[in-house]
């Protein structure tokens, strides 16, 4: 990964009473696959709109490729957006929506039939130039607007949750169509979206933001495997995150029982959170487990079973291949390296809220 | 079965009284005949008249320049409006809503009203441009309210992202927005041309002299009574109209439409393009050239050299205004009013600079009073020689000295009886209340004739303002009302030449035509005396062209020109000289129209009573009618 090509710097911005992102840094690099991830109202679509010139920040700078760009309208920057509802022009042919903005850049008429062509090949949409928008698909519409935005050759393509509106199979179909494209064109796509699986499968780098405040950042597996806090731990994935004091390095106490871990630094006899995923927890007979409980719900969920174990007063997640029938005893064992130590929240913001989907 | 037969019978039903009307209009506008009751067979000739009246199609070409430009006008701010309060917050959004959509459903009167009076404050002389501002004000909500539900339809983020393709605002709103919302712009156009098309209360109130849109000049053709042309005018009026709802009907469904049938839609889509692209804007283009051109060229002959001349309607011949103006060079502007309560506050708001008015006897006195008139200086009328003695004398009821005013017509009130429906000649007010007459009796419908007859009758001054007096009149006419087949005023002259009632009461100026047209009419002066009357001229005294307006006067005086609006008007002439011209010996000493001097012994001018006692008035009368 190269330089940085855009970089946000202590952006604040609000609606009225409403503060939507507060004294935010970030930068994006270069042909980077960059996802900022969080609930409904976290700002992400904010800060996708600042990036792309529809709203100004109240304070801060957006710097792209060196230059100040903050006080610049959309219509002079040098990236294009594609939209949640795919905002495709509905009074004019498919050919004529992509041909729009190379229109306006006053291409030859050759030029533009060529990128019109090499962009519906590129979208898997040939021969369907003379289609009006309304007689597509969502899935096809989408992918309209992809090619609408792309001849246009940005050197980064904003993406506002543009496969929210689409079925869950075309969606999967359409994560591997963007990936496709990223490489193909290697230009930078910064993506937002709500659904943390779209995030994982397609992320370079994934922001976890939450109420206008980035939570972390990081790789997918670092996200995924080290959340920095319970709420990206319980926005990402499901986990069980449990309330544990930090006995010293290497051991914590949860539920009164103590499970040696691998994290160090945290002081001596310090509370924290401790998360542990779903499929890290082992049942094993209960007499080798650290904690004895009894399996209290299964339910099969194709790949694997979810089970509800209850010990020391807490409903344990456990996901696992193998079926524990309701009612049996077990004991619960967790690996140390899965054990997962995070600080308490040191305010409000951070704190997890109610995820809305 | 039976519910499905009474279902369409409901439905004829009202399908018949919503259009019985229209229909009726329209046969007679193809009716030979004048008769509003009498099938003649078919002609296309008051459609062939109604193209050659010069006033007409001036009206015409006004009414469709200022629609076009009015509509075109609102159309654009409306649609800038409707997107700037879309781009508002909810709160201020609603509000706004609210505060455009209030003036669509204030009764027009009051927008008309409060129009008027704006400009009077702001001093904009009121004409043709205050026509326009009028209807550009009342057609911008219309526009408002047709492109709001489009633009809330319209995917937001369509424009945003043809900004994100490069477009500039101007560019993606031309380009994305608007077509998206031409449908509604396009309905809003047509609903505000309608609008603007249809309306008559609002120009009623803003326009000026010498300008008339088909709406205002039917009102004042219908006056005095509806020519055929008329009728030939308002169905091509309905006909436009239904054709341009039609069309605004159309619009909106089409984009609905096009999801279901896409290949059939599209032409259709094709149509409507080529009609707002190519035909409207042609259409317009040539009406406002034409238009402009026409008054440009009107604008450029009529100078400062002109007198605004403010008269009854048809109470004066077209011919010798076109005289005058080749006479003097001077041009005539000319402008009608129906009633004198129409006019008086029209020059008592000084809105309008009129230079001679032709009020009657008692406003006269009340506008002399209220100081609205000017000395008219008579050494510029040497033709004030024509005028009788007699009518100088009777004008000194209202204008003491003969200072402001120079009668131009008089007349009587009287009963007009048909011979071959009464036993007895008639000479007295009594037969309004003989139970021998019960429901052959047309009484007028106005409080100061009602009360005036009536007060005669019982040997009073039809200017009383003595309370029993009037207590016991009222007392009478409540008596009356079971006799009284109908309380009108201009059907007195129709009923009576169709023999549809014995006995009515009329003026004299209506009773010759009406003599000429059913000879078995007669018409008399009750012995008990009643109401003589006098219209005449007077020069406001806001009035612009004093000497033009003398001169105007002093034209009217001339014998040749007395004895033109004799024959034209048929109102009896104070003009001596005017009179001698006559040719026809009985028409000359017609009784009707030149009365022996005793029948006239105990006729009496009203007098303009005062407010107050104007209310009394009015109050009586309505017991008498609600009686």
């Amino acid at each position: 990964m190269s330089n940085k090509l855009i970089d946000i710097v202590n952006v604040s911005k609000s609606f009225g009473d409403n503060l939507v992102l507060d004294d935010l840094n970030l930068y994006i690099r270069e042909n980077e696959f960059l996802t900022l991830l969080g609930p409904s109202g976290c700002g992400k679509t904010t800060l996708l709109r600042i990036i792309g010139g529809f709203e100004t920040p109240d304070t801060g700078k957006v710097i792209f490729d060196g230059k100040d760009i903050t006080d610049l309208a959309p219509n002079k920057r040098q990236l294009n957006t594609v939209f949640q509802k795919y905002a495709l022009f509905t009074n004019m042919t498919i050919a004529e929506n992509i041909a729009f903005g190379l229109k306006i850049k006053g291409k030859t008429k050759s030029y533009i039939n060529d990128k019109i062509r090499y962009a519906l090949k590129l979208v898997n949409l040939e021969g369907f130039e003379d289609r009006t928008p309304d007689s597509l698909s969502g899935g096809q519409q989408q992918r309209i607007a992809i090619a609408r935005a792309i001849v246009n050759e940005p050197k980064v393509l904003l993406l506002d949750e543009p496969l929210g509106a689409l079925d869950l199979k075309l969606r999967q179909d359409m994560q591997y169509e963007l990936i496709r494209l990223k490489n193909e064109l290697g230009i930078t796509f910064v993506y937002v979206t709500h659904d943390q699986e779209e995030a994982l499968t397609m992320s370079d780098t994934i922001v976890v933001m939450n109420q206008g405040y980035i939570q972390q950042i990081g790789t997918p597996e670092d996200i995924y495997n080290e959340p920095k806090n319970a709420f990206v731990a319980d926005f990402i994935g499901e986990s069980n995150i449990l309330p544990a004091t930090m006995v010293q390095d290497k051991l914590v106490k949860i539920l009164g029982a103590s499970f040696p871990c691998v994290d160090v630094g945290f002081g001596r006899n310090r509370p924290v959170d401790a998360v542990i995923r779903p499929e890290d927890i082992d049942l094993v007979k209960p007499e080798d487990g650290i904690i004895e409980g009894v399996v209290t719900h299964l339910i099969f969920k194709g790949v694997h079973y979810e089970m509800e174990v209850t010990a020391n007063n807490f409903e344990w997640l456990v996901h696992s291949t193998d079926m524990v029938e309701v009612g049996t005893e077990v004991g619960i064992q967790v690996n140390p390296f899965d054990i997962q130590i995070m600080k308490k929240p040191e305010s409000e913001d951070a704190e997890a809220v109610t995820i809305e989907e | 079965m039976m519910k499905s037969v009474l279902q369409r019978v409901y439905l004829t039903l009202i399908l018949i009284l919503l259009y019985a009307p229209i229909v009726t209009l329209m046969i007679l506008s193809f009716n030979k005949s004048k008769s509003r009751s009498k099938w003649g067979g078919f002609t296309t000739r008051w459609y062939v008249e109604l193209f050659r009246n010069d006033q007409i199609m001036n009206a015409l070409y006004t009414t469709l320049i200022i629609a076009l430009l009015s509509a075109l006008i609102a159309t654009v701010i409306g649609t800038a409006a409707a997107i700037g309060i879309q781009a508002l917050r909810n709160r201020f959004r609603t509000f706004m809503m609210g505060v455009t959509n209030i003036p669509m459903l204030n009764a027009d009167i009051v927008t008309g009203i409060s129009l008027m009076l704006l400009f009077i404050a702001f001093r904009f002389s009121l004409g043709f441009s205050t026509i326009l501002l009028a209807h550009i004000t009342f057609n911008i909500p219309y526009v408002i309210l047709s492109v709001t539900p489009k633009l809330k339809q319209t995917n937001k983020s369509t424009y945003e992202a043809a900004l994100d393709l490069g477009a500039s605002p101007v560019h993606a709103f031309f380009k994305v927005v608007f077509p998206d919302i031409l449908p509604g712009v396009s309905s809003g156009f047509l609903l505000a041309f309608t609008m603007s098309l249809d309306d008559f209360i609002i120009t009623h109130f803003t326009k000026g002299p010498g300008v008339d849109t088909l709406s205002t000049k039917i009102y004042s053709e219908v006056r005095k009574g509806i020519k055929p042309e008329m009728y030939a005018l308002s169905t091509i009026m309905f006909v436009t109209v239904l054709l341009l709802l039609i069309l605004v009907n159309i619009s909106p469904e089409e984009k609905q439409g096009r999801r279901r049938e896409p290949v059939k839609l599209q032409r259709r889509h094709k149509l409507s393009r080529l009609l707002f692209r190519k035909i409207v804007p042609v259409m317009m283009a040539v009406v406002v050239i034409v238009g402009g051109v026409f008054y440009g060229s009107r604008a450029d002959n009529g100078g400062n050299n002109q007198v605004i001349v403010y008269n009854w309607g048809e109470y004066l011949d077209p011919d010798a205004i076109a005289m005058f103006e080749e006479e003097t060079g001077i041009d005539v502007v000319y402008e009608e009013f129906e009633t004198n309560e129409i006019m008086y506050p029209k020059i008592q708001s000084g809105a309008i600079a009129y230079d001679v008015v032709c009020p009657s006897d008692y406003m006269i006195q009340r506008m002399i009073e209220n100081n609205l008139l000017a000395e008219i200086d008579f050494s510029n009328i040497p033709n004030i020689k024509e005028i009788g003695d007699t009518y100088m004398e009777m004008s000194r009821q209202f204008d003491p000295d003969n200072k402001y005013s120079v009668p131009y017509t008089w007349g009587t009130v009287g009963i007009l009886y048909n011979k071959t429906m009464v036993d007895e000649p008639i000479d007295s007010w009594s037969v309004l209340w003989d139970e021998k007459y019960k429901d052959n009796i047309l009484m007028q419908d106005s409080v100061r004739d009602a009360f005036g007859i009536t007060l005669k009758y019982l040997g009073y001054s039809l200017n009383s303002t003595d309370l029993d007096e009037l207590e016991a009149a009222k007392k009478l006419l409540i008596e009356q009302k079971p006799l009284v087949q109908a309380y009108v005023i201009d059907q007195v002259r129709d009923k009576m030449i169709g023999n549809e009632a014995a006995i009515g009461v009329i003026y004299s100026g209506e009773a010759i035509y009406t003599q000429w047209e059913n000879p078995d009419l007669q018409y008399v002066i009750p012995k008990e005396g009643s109401n003589v009357w006098v219209d005449s001229w007077v020069i406001p005294k806001n009035a612009k062209h004093k000497e033009n307006a003398e001169t105007f006067i002093n034209f009217l005086c001339r014998p040749d020109i007395a004895k033109m609006n004799f024959d034209y008007i048929t109102y009896s002439t104070p003009n001596v000289g005017g009179r001698a011209l006559i040719e026809d010996e009985s028409l000359r000493n017609n009784p009707i129209a030149f009365p022996p001097a005793k029948d006239l012994d105990r006729c009496e001018t009203f007098r303009f009573l005062g407010d107050e006692n104007d209310a009394i008035y009015n109050e009586l009368w309505r017991e008498v009618k609600s009686k």
